[in-house]
């Protein structure tokens, strides 16, 4: 247990005499009853097979930060990192800020936050391992930096960026709600250490001794309708109409009266929009093993069930080509979805620790994506080995048929459900550039697009040129089909991101300023491939000596388009996190000091590149 | 719903390992937290933690003091003594014999070739009671030089002279306690929240139980000022304008408190006299605060109950800053709140030991709050030491700001800097660079090898730091609390007192006097030093102050009690012969360097609650350095939209001494025609100071000088703050 010295002060000591029963969304504030099997366990601390003797040992608990008294001192984060032993780039809580007002009547509120051990954590239904539980003791949801590969999806899913993924060690690590000190009485570290009356903590809905609101939100809070944090809040200070981060967010927050509370809108910082290049920034991103991985399964998924389906669909040229390049065409599939997992797989922080992804299959979409693609390639392997025995007489036998059809089966399956859940997971209510039916659209379009690119190029190099040209009228429809679907979804994306305001609109902002120039590129060429593409419809300009050219032009048009398009993808996405600082948590700063070396030095908290 | 795993893995949490936790007292500020510190079987300090029986913190800590066991084992620490011949050469590592010899030789050779005084020791206020006094017997009794201060000068010196000028000698009158009984705290020129976090705490749960209001007098809306009743944002250096023009309401509507006046003070008719220049029509077109405000302030202070003042560096670091604190003072002595409870004028110290240098160093005197003025206290003390009276000299000599023109004239040939670095701290570092080349020997006595200083060092002595040695510090309510050896001195640093001890034994003055090895024999002699004076520790002993947690002075032997005195001054007695305190006119001059056309801008600055001081510790803390690990400046948004400038880009500053690159911080904190810059980074602030000096401390004006901002290549500009930040 925990040691409780002789002097512990009395403001150390929880409180709680009463509490509710139910919390502010109908919850019960009491998590397991007496009888239940989750009852009296120890949490094993360490080792430590002893049982806490709290008395609201099963209640909910959960922070009490008065925004009226935070004076940024870093007291909390500081004994929250001097308990938990954390280097200066990681930390498990943080205290950001946002200013508003004119000299002197100029107002600062500071924000400090670490995890909220939500009701409905997603953090724990995303993460395909299953690091997280939420324990029925004080209801924390704590993370184990032992399951955990490193992945990062609780961080993308987090509203409130508490999760925080170490890129030294490679893997997450959280706040744990101090529960040792929990079990015998103790606030956690950070509350005892406040120095501002800021940040108390006790049984959900209680309010703390001398305050009188336990509100939901303040401004700069994200929604707390996505997953229910347990944090209340006082802010009774009347506060300018509108508060502005420091960090380089475009995102400010807007009083709205009819509401009554602060609404995030685009903040221009830097007065008129330019539009810039950033290309560095745009394809340099650590997000690219995602770009890679999403591009070679997308296509390979495209491209095989466009060969599987082609004979229902009516594609009699692609059942030739098939036919024609059969070895060619899956060998090539094989290699490029290999290429994409490997590249996915490594990007993780504990690449070893692969087989882990699975393990949450009954709630994490990340898990049903990696378990379809799997299943997928396992398949699609299986049935090009099977069906090339059949497809080249090597050996013809029931047995091997039917081990072809199954395959087939288990790709299609396969491919289906790892194609709807690598959709899925990036519907995430805290990133909303992200959650939007576009990414549908957009997955889907490319795999139209560049599923028939491959099975056109495949099919030129193995079969040769007229191969191709045959291809190409019925697989050009395909692919300027895919195209319009990608632009109309994109025109509908842009559309809602600016009505819908907040951190959407912040992206739609940084998609036409930051990297104005790519976006407005890769626009361009996609209206330039529409019409290309087209073109190559036409009979007369496919069977012509034209096609090649065009075609040429075309394939680089495509693919550039597709890499800008997807690198735009996730390099513009604004999660609905906290306001940062000047420096902490700025990730203006945070490039800077990478960028010019300052970073080299550990003690300025920021990792450098190469990791 | 959700509990996740059915078979749940054991919780992993941070342990330490921690065996044993040691008592001590923290090295940063002079709030005076006691902090113990967790060692590992192994004997290596791993964690931080406020001594929750503590009266001073009550367990709490701030950011710097979580991580201070971090700061033995920090990147840059000394190792080895090392000398060389000339600056332009490569140091050598030697012994600390051969280092030690050097040092004496040399210090011997200047004095003996351009006279006693033409050797200077700047010192600090950072060393540990004992040998601040072992220091002050070393410099005042066997090298004998005048020109000995510490870098004090550049933070308390002006409350120091103030509290000497009002009462009859240093020593706050208060303490933390008032804060439970005041009805009313005015804080001029003090950011606590900022600079003190654990007495701001304290101030805050007193008022959080019973509301009593608070005015923050500050030229910067800084978290203090947001939070107080009243913001009074005073043009900068215009202090004794407010404070007199308060005066001038308190005494023209009656409010004063004869009885008290009559009793206890002299020269009220003079005050009278000057103040009803101040009227608050005419003050409020200088300070910037309207008439009605000043008023209100004037009734509620003197119409209160109890009313306290606490100031800071906004009233030290000006040119009038020791009149600011006689303002103070006098404020106080009119309505009578000096010496009870909730009424009092507390200076807010700096250094964790800037009391200690006061009281027992000899820096401005002779230890004990002892003159060297004063026949009497001469000779009392040299008997103690067992020189001839008149090796001491008969008044004070330079101050460190002195010191260094001194350097630069001629007259000073060689420096002795002990655990100070006046290449980052003082104003207008590009003269004291200057400064520095000209010495024939610069010894640099540091606990941090990168300290700037070594870069102009003949000879530097690696030293032990804070809890690797053992003493006692006061802290700024008077309070001597105990700091006991955590773990060995690094490598081959040793404590300060022995490179003291040592160094003695290389004069054949030193020879006649004693310099006891350990600290508690040291202390001793200062007990027996404080026999009978304000100041009288005689009832302490370093066992005693560990169990209570520190005792306030004054508490002499046989007084029954396991405390010390609360509050000075109680009986209404002041240090003065007649035992009344001096109320002093104070007519204003400003001869500060104001905002022109060719500079527009005021430079005021200030710290940073992650850092301390030059960051020679808290720079290498990455848990503390993270929050601001580089220079910037705050600028006012119109301000920067008129000059072209924009939130994180880079700008230059530019004053008549220097320039500085700065990263801009755009914000409304700060008015229009201010910036600010945080004072902790190297090559940066102090480039642009100008430091004119207050008549009465010598303390430097570093809150008022004027700039203008010029825009840079923005790449050039972040490789120069790189090449900056070695730290």
């Amino acid at each position: 247990m925990f040691p409780v010295r002789e002097d512990e002060p009395k403001y150390a000591f929880l409180t709680d005499k009463e509490s509710r029963e139910k919390n502010i969304h109908g919850k019960f504030i009491e998590l397991v009853e007496k009888n239940s099997p989750l009852y009296g366990k120890s949490l094993n601390i360490n080792g430590d097979s002893a049982v806490g003797d709290n008395p609201n040992r099963y209640k909910q608990h959960g922070f009490h930060f008065t925004a009226d008294n935070c004076i940024a001192c870093h007291a909390c984060e500081a004994a929250c990192s001097e308990k938990n032993d954390n280097p200066a780039h990681l930390a498990f809580r943080s205290v950001g800020y946002v200013e508003g007002g004119t000299y002197p009547a100029y107002q600062r509120m500071n924000i400090s936050m670490a995890c909220n051990h939500c009701d409905d954590p997603v953090c724990l239904t995303g993460c395909p391992t299953r690091a997280y539980t939420k324990f029925a003791e004080y209801g924390a949801v704590l993370q184990d930096p032992d399951i955990c590969f490193g992945c990062g999806y609780c961080t993308w899913v987090c509203p409130y960026n508490a999760p925080q993924l170490d890129p030294v060690k490679g893997q997450v690590s959280k706040c744990n709600m101090c529960v040792d000190r929990l079990e015998v009485g103790l606030k956690p570290a950070c509350v005892s250490a406040c120095l501002g009356g800021a940040l108390e903590f006790g049984v959900i809905e209680n309010t703390p001794l001398n305050r009188d609101q336990a509100k939901l939100d303040i401004p700069g809070f994200p929604s707390t309708d996505i997953t229910h944090p347990n944090i209340r809040f006082q802010q009774t200070r009347s506060m300018p109409r509108e508060m502005t981060r420091p960090d380089s967010m475009p995102l400010k927050y807007h009083r709205d009266d009819q509401q009554e509370k602060y609404i995030p809108v685009v903040d221009e910082k830097k007065g008129k929009p330019q539009r810039q290049w950033n290309l560095r920034k745009l394809l340099g991103s650590h997000e690219n093993a995602h770009i890679a991985f999403t591009l070679c399964a997308q296509t390979v998924i495209g491209a095989f069930m466009l060969l599987i389906f082609a004979p229902w669909l009516g594609l009699s040229a692609v059942v030739t080509a098939r036919s024609d390049a059969f070895l060619p065409l899956f060998a090539t599939l094989f290699v490029i979805l290999a290429i994409g997992m490997f590249k996915l797989n490594m990007h993780l922080g504990k690449p070893l620790r692969f087989y882990r992804g699975f393990n949450n299959w009954r709630l994490s979409p990340v898990s049903r994506e990696i378990a379809g693609i799997s299943l997928f390639f396992g398949g699609m392997v299986g049935y090009g080995f099977f069906a090339s025995l059949i497809h080249y007489n090597l050996l013809v036998l029931p047995v091997i048929h039917w081990l072809a059809v199954a395959s087939v089966i288990a790709a299609i399956i396969g491919g289906l459900v790892g194609f709807y859940y690598m959709y899925k997971l990036y519907r995430i209510p805290a990133r909303p550039y992200w959650n939007h039916w576009q990414t549908g659209s957009s997955f889907v379009g490319t795999a139209l697009v560049l599923g028939s690119v491959l099975i056109l190029l495949v099919s030129g190099i193995a079969s040769g040129l007229s191969a191709l040209q045959a291809l190409l009228p019925s697989l050009a429809w395909l692919i300027f089909s895919g195209l319009l679907l990608e632009g109309i979804g994109l025109l509908a994306h842009a559309r809602d991101l600016k009505r819908q305001g907040g951190e959407g609109a912040a992206s739609h902002f940084e998609q036409t300023t930051k990297f104005g120039y790519a976006y407005v590129l890769r626009n361009t060429l996609l209206g330039v491939n529409l019409l290309l593409v087209f073109l190559l419809t036409l009979e007369s300009i496919a069977l012509s000596p034209m096609a090649l050219v065009i075609g040429s032009i075309t394939l680089i048009s495509l693919l550039t388009t597709t890499v800008i398009g997807r690198a735009l993808f996730y390099v513009l996405v604004i999660p609905t996190t906290m306001p940062g600082a000047f420096f902490w948590k700025n990730k203006a700063f945070e490039e800077h000091a990478r960028e010019t070396g300052l970073a080299n030095m550990p003690q300025v908290g920021v990792v450098p590149d190469g990791h | 719903m959700l509990f996740g795993r059915g078979k749940k893995n054991p919780i992993k949490i941070a342990d330490k390992k921690v065996e044993k936790w040691i008592y001590t007292t923290c090295g940063y500020c002079s709030t005076g937290c006691s902090i113990e510190v967790g060692v590992t079987d192994a004997g290596k300090p791993v964690a931080s933690r406020g001594v929750g029986s503590a009266e001073v913190n009550r367990g709490k800590l701030c950011i710097k003091g979580i991580f201070e066991h971090d700061i033995f084992e920090a990147s840059g620490r000394g190792e080895e003594p090392l000398i060389r011949e000339k600056v332009r050469e490569d140091y050598q590592t030697v012994g600390w014999d051969t280092a030690l010899d050097k040092a004496g030789s040399e210090i011997q050779r200047i004095q003996e070739k351009y006279g006693r005084d033409s050797f200077a020791i700047v010192s600090t206020g950072q060393l540990l009671t004992e040998e601040f006094y072992t220091l002050g017997k070393l410099s005042r009794a066997v090298i004998g030089t005048n020109n000995y201060d510490g870098n004090t000068t550049l933070c308390m010196a002006s409350a120091a002279s103030g509290y000497k000028r009002s009462f009859g000698s240093d020593g706050p009158p208060g303490c933390y306690d008032d804060f439970d009984n005041t009805d009313c705290l005015i804080a001029f020129g003090s950011n606590l929240p900022e600079q003190h976090p654990v007495i701001y705490w304290r101030m805050r749960e007193a008022r959080e139980k019973r509301n009593f209001p608070l005015i923050v007098v500050d030229p910067r809306v800084t978290m203090f000022a947001q939070f107080a009743d009243m913001h009074l944002p005073i043009t900068p250096g215009t202090d004794v304008v407010l404070l007199n023009s308060l005066m001038y309401v308190i005494l023209d509507e009656g409010l004063e408190d004869r009885e008290y006046i009559e009793k206890h003070t002299n020269g009220i008719e003079a005050v009278e006299k000057v103040v009803a220049d101040f009227d608050p029509v005419s003050a409020s077109k200088v300070c910037g605060i309207d008439e009605d405000t000043i008023r209100t302030v004037a009734r509620l202070y003197a119409k209160s109950g109890a009313a306290m003042s606490i100031w800071t560096m906004g009233i030290n670091q000006s040119t009038h800053g020791s009149d600011g604190v006689v303002g103070i003072n006098n404020l106080n002595l009119v309505t009578g709140n000096i010496g009870k409870p909730g009424g009092t004028s507390l200076s807010i110290t700096g250094q964790c030991n800037a009391m200690g240098t006061r009281e027992w160093s000899s820096c401005s005197g002779l230890p004990g709050y002892r003159y060297l003025e004063n026949p009497k206290e001469r000779e009392e003390i040299a008997n103690y030491w067992g020189i001839d009276p008149e090796f001491l000299p008969k008044k004070r000599g330079l101050t460190e700001t002195d010191i260094f023109p001194a350097i630069e004239t001629g007259q000073i040939k060689g420096l002795w800097l002990i655990a100070t670095n006046p290449m980052t701290s003082m104003a207008n570092t590009p003269r004291i660079r200057k400064t520095l080349e000209r010495l024939e020997c610069l010894i640099v006595q540091d606990s941090y090898r990168d300290v700037e200083t070594t870069e102009y060092a003949h000879i530097y002595f690696p030293a032990a730091t804070w809890a690797e040695k053992e003493g006692v510090f006061t802290n700024t309510e008077r309070r001597v609390n105990m700091v006991r050896q955590v773990t060995e001195p690094h490598a081959n640093t040793k404590s300060d007192l022995w490179i003291f001890n040592e160094m003695s034994k290389r004069f054949t003055q030193g020879e006649k006097v004693k310099f006891p090895e350990k600290p508690a024999q040291v202390f001793d002699e200062m007990r027996e030093l404080s026999k009978g004076r304000l100041l009288d520790i005689s009832g302490m002993d370093h066992d005693k102050l560990e169990q209570q947690r520190g005792i306030q002075w004054p508490h002499p032997e046989g007084s029954g009690r396991d405390t010390g005195d609360q509050r000075l001054y109680t009986d209404g007695k002041f240090c003065y012969a007649d035992s009344k305190a001096k109320l002093i006119p104070l007519p204003f001059i400003d001869n500060n360097e104001v905002p022109d056309d060719e500079y527009p801008l005021w430079l005021n600055t200030g710290r940073l609650v992650e850092h301390f001081h030059t960051r020679t510790k808290t720079g290498k803390v990455g848990n503390c350095n993270k929050y601001s690990p580089t220079a910037f400046m705050e600028m006012n948004p119109d301000a920067a939209a008129e000059m072209g400038v924009e939130h994180m880009q880079y700008v230059r500053v530019v004053s008549r001494r220097g320039d500085a690159i700065v990263m801009a911080q755009l914000t409304q904190r700060v008015p229009h025609n201010m910036v600010f810059i945080p004072f902790h980074f190297h090559d940066c602030v102090n480039r642009l100071t100008k430091g004119l000096l207050d008549p009465h401390s010598r303390q430097p004006a570093f809150k008022q000088s004027a700039v203008r901002i010029e825009s840079v290549d923005q790449e050039e500009a972040a490789r120069m703050n790189v090449e900056l930040r070695q730290y």
